[in-house]
């Protein structure tokens, strides 16, 4: 199984591409798609097909809503692909992927006490896990654009 | 006589924070581990007490001056974070540097990986109990740190990267003077891997602690030598070629055996494979131009666009993730991910089932930086007075 299977799975689900400099292919991907197609990549090419190597969360405040990028390594080829989703800023939530993928678990409760994006079903979630108690304590996140921070 | 009366003791879950501030901890991270007796049953690792909002604090300067921002990062890897922050902003504006540029880079991050690499292991024979070679080894590391400090200006903060090139070039007599202290060094290091390779107590102390499986450092997304350690052959200079990894010869180390002491050995390796790598570019430095660009000439202003970029830190792959919107001076978003950061938070499943005396070595054997990790701090200690900054002050620099 080659890097092109492992693509056209991610084709599959997909409902846009583009690229991120340089030369990273990107998918676009629904929110509600995000877990079932790592569910799809574990099920099909095992935990040494690919590794998760992390979750930039954006917030575009002009757009009202946050962009969450995915970014896998897929092995052994080691080449860098990126799943995009947006989620409403209002009310970020999207399911978690600790339970099936443990590596997710770092990026998960940054993206949660930076920028408050809900993931779904992880009990690891806090605030404070990286921010100070100030900032806590005022309920604001501190990587979004009107946080005053 | 016989027995009387027999009672029993309740095997009881006993919790012993390791750190904020420990003995055994050069940083503070707190392993709150769980333990029966002497073995570790569940480690919890609670992190926050250094965070400093680099992240923030890159939006709220100009792309420009946020190369001095992520220089400072982590100290020990300063020239790789620069790299990885300056490649993307020139994927942004789709500037290449000269080759000399390039070879120099590279030389300054290897030389970065040797006295890393050095380090770490020097620790790891402190945490082992001897103290004797972890002085024979920082002593034999002043080595590099001259070498750097011939090459950059700096033996620790390089500040070495700039958009386009290199901020100097070096001349025929330093090219000689860090040939020799390469090469003097280069038996040192084969010695210390020997010793750690031989030595009957290290190996006792390492071999067989913390068992990291091939899939356990893919599913938990290992990087580096930690996961390299443990079978997994992903190395960003390999699979990316950036600057010029593409064109000087190294081998690619990994070990299978996945515990510390693979994890030990990598590092040994690699940091012989990069005095090796050093001494190729001090020989073969081509001359293709002038390295410094003249900064009056860089474009002011960023076209919008995103850029990703990777780079093999000591510890791992290091990312960087520059958004531009080009609107303003500023990025409108950086996304720093340290190796530490995944190597440290997603492993407190290896502790499990190893003796509590273990837990200092398995977590130095995956070189843990906190700073890189948690790119956050806030204390000020000053004639006895705690202060504390918030984000906004130093977001803001109203220091």
């Amino acid at each position: 199984m080659g890097v092109v299977d492992k693509h056209s799975l991610l084709e599959s689900f997909s409902v846009g591409r583009g690229v991120v400099k340089p030369s990273r292919k990107l998918y676009i991907i629904e929110p509600g798609n995000v877990r079932r197609v790592f569910e799809a990549l574990i099920e099909k090419f095992g935990y040494g097909g690919f590794y998760l190597s992390t979750i930039v969360g954006t917030d575009l405040r002009d757009e009202g809503r946050i962009r969450l990028d995915y970014y896998i390594v897929l092995l052994p080829e080691e080449e860098t692909v990126v799943l995009r989703t947006f989620i409403p800023r209002e009310n970020p939530v999207i399911d978690s992927l600790v339970d099936i993928l443990p590596g997710a678990l770092s990026g998960e409760c940054e993206t949660h006490d930076l920028l408050g994006v809900v993931f779904r079903g992880n009990p690891f979630l806090k605030r404070g896990f990286f921010a100070p108690r100030d900032v806590v304590e005022k309920g604001e996140y501190p990587l979004r654009k009107d946080s005053g921070v | 006589m016989g027995v009387t009366k027999i009672v029993e003791i309740p095997v009881v879950t006993t919790e012993v924070p390791v750190g904020p501030q420990h003995p055994a901890l050069h940083e503070p991270l707190l392993l709150k581990v769980y333990a029966e007796g002497e073995e570790v049953v569940k480690v919890e690792v609670n992190t926050g007490y250094n965070h400093r909002g680099v992240e923030k604090l890159c939006e709220r300067n100009t792309f420009y001056r946020d190369i001095f921002v992520v220089g400072r990062v982590c100290g020990i890897c300063n020239a790789v974070h620069a790299n990885c922050y300056v490649r993307a902003l020139e994927q942004l504006l789709d500037l290449h540097p000269n080759k000399r540029a390039q070879y120099l880079r590279v030389l300054a991050m290897e030389l970065e990986r040797v006295h890393s690499h050095m380090l770490i292991n020097a620790v790891m024979a402190e945490i082992v109990g001897f103290e004797t070679l972890f002085m024979q080894i920082m002593l034999d590391r002043e080595r590099v740190m001259k070498a750097k400090e011939i090459l950059t200006g700096g033996r620790v903060l390089a500040d070495y990267m700039m958009v386009g090139g290199v901020r100097r070039d070096i001349d025929e007599e330093k090219r000689q003077r860090i040939r020799e202290l390469l090469l003097k060094l280069k038996p040192r290091v084969e010695y210390y891997r020997k010793v750690f390779e031989e030595d009957e107590t290290i190996v006792k102390r390492l071999v067989g602690v913390g068992r990291i499986s091939y899939s356990e450092a893919t599913s938990h997304s290992l990087v580096g030598p930690t996961a390299r350690g443990s079978g997994v052959k992903i190395d960003s200079r390999v699979s990316d070629k950036y600057d010029a990894y593409g064109e000087i010869p190294f081998n690619l180390v990994t070990r299978s055996e996945g515990d510390s002491w693979a994890r030990m050995m990598v590092r040994w390796d690699e940091a012989l494979e990069s005095i090796e790598m050093n001494i190729y570019i001090l020989e073969h430095l081509p001359s293709d131009g002038n390295p410094v660009p003249d900064e009056r000439r860089l474009p002011r202003r960023f076209p919008p666009g995103e850029a990703y970029t990777r780079v093999e830190a000591q510890r791992g792959e290091l990312t960087y993730y520059v958004m531009s919107d080009g609107k303003g001076q500023n990025p409108y978003r950086v996304k720093i991910r340290t190796p530490s950061f995944n190597n440290i938070i997603n492993s407190a499943f290896m502790y499990i089932g190893y003796s509590l005396a273990d837990v200092p070595v398995m977590l130095t054997s995956l070189d843990p930086c906190i700073s890189c990790m948690e790119r956050v701090t806030v204390i000020d200690l000053e004639k006895n007075t705690r202060y504390r900054l918030d984000l906004k002050q130093l977001a803001g620099g109203k220091l």
